[in-house]
C-alpha cells in the first residue's frame, strides 16, 4: 500500500466515522451535534504517512494523476448536492409559503459539503487503486 | 489513466527485469523514481506510464520506447 493510499484510507475513514457520530448524536443533541464535524480535522494526520524515509519515493505520478481525478470527483459531487440542496430549499419554500431559511440549515449544509467531498475523493482514490491492483494481477 | 474505450499499452518490462540479474521492482523503482506498486501496476498492463517515465524506463534497459511499449489494440 502506497502512502497517498493510507491517506485516501484515513480520508475515507475520518468522514464515514464522523457522519457515524453526528447521526448517533442528533437524537440527543439536535443541532448541536454539528460540533462533531469538527471531527473531519483528523483528515490531517494523513500527512503522517507522507514523511520521507531515507531516498524511497513516497509519491509519484501515479499518484497524483489518481489525487487529481478523485479530488475532481469530490469537488463535483460536493457542487451537485449543494445545487440540488438550494433547488429543493428554494421549492421547498415557495410550496410552503415559507421565505425564511434558517441559519443552522445553512450551516450543516456547509459541513455536509466537507463530508461529502472528503468522503467522495477518499473513496474513488481507494476504488481506483484497488482496480489498478487487480488488473495487475 | 486509461479508461475502457481507450487502447492500452502492453510491456515487455517484467521480461527484461527478469533478465537483469537481481533487478528486483524495488531496484526498478529507485532507478526510475517512482513507488514499487507503480512497476507492478506497470508490469501488469493497469498503469499507462507519461512519456518522462517511459524514456527512463526505456533508459535504464538500454531501450528504445518502442521496443518497451506498443499498443495493445
Amino acid at each position: 500500500m502506497t502512502a497517498m493510499e493510507k491517506v485516501a484510507w484515513t480520508e475515507l475513514s475520518v468522514c464515514v466515522l464522523t457522519v457515524v457520530m453526528v447521526t448517533a448524536l442528533y437524537p440527543w443533541l439536535g443541532n448541536s451535534a454539528s460540533g462533531a464535524f469538527g471531527f473531519l480535522g483528523f483528515i490531517a494526520c494523513g500527512i503522517f504517512f507522507l514523511r520521507g524515509r531515507g531516498k524511497t519515493v513516497v509519491i509519484d505520478e501515479r499518484d497524483r494523476e489518481i489525487e487529481q481525478l478523485a479530488t475532481r470527483r469530490g469537488i463535483e459531487t460536493a457542487w451537485m448536492v449543494l445545487f440540488m440542496t438550494l433547488i429543493a430549499i428554494v421549492l421547498w419554500s415557495s410550496f410552503a409559503n415559507d421565505e425564511v431559511v434558517p441559519t443552522g440549515l445553512l450551516s450543516w449544509l456547509i459541513w455536509v459539503q466537507f463530508a461529502i467531498c472528503y468522503g467522495v475523493k477518499g473513496f474513488v482514490a481507494v476504488r481506483f487503486y484497488r482496480s489498478q491492483r487487480r488488473a495487475a494481477q | 489513466m486509461p479508461r475502457n474505450s481507450e487502447p492500452t499499452l502492453d510491456n515487455c518490462i517484467k521480461e527484461l527485469r527478469s533478465a537483469e540479474e537481481s533487478m528486483t521492482q524495488q531496484a526498478l523503482a529507485d532507478h526510475v523514481g517512482v513507488t514499487r506498486q507503480t512497476i507492478i501496476a506497470l508490469e501488469g498492463g493497469a498503469y499507462t506510464p507519461s512519456l518522462a517515465l517511459a524514456l527512463r524506463v526505456a533508459k535504464v534497459f538500454d531501450k528504445s520506447v518502442e521496443e518497451l511499449f506498443w499498443l495493445d489494440d
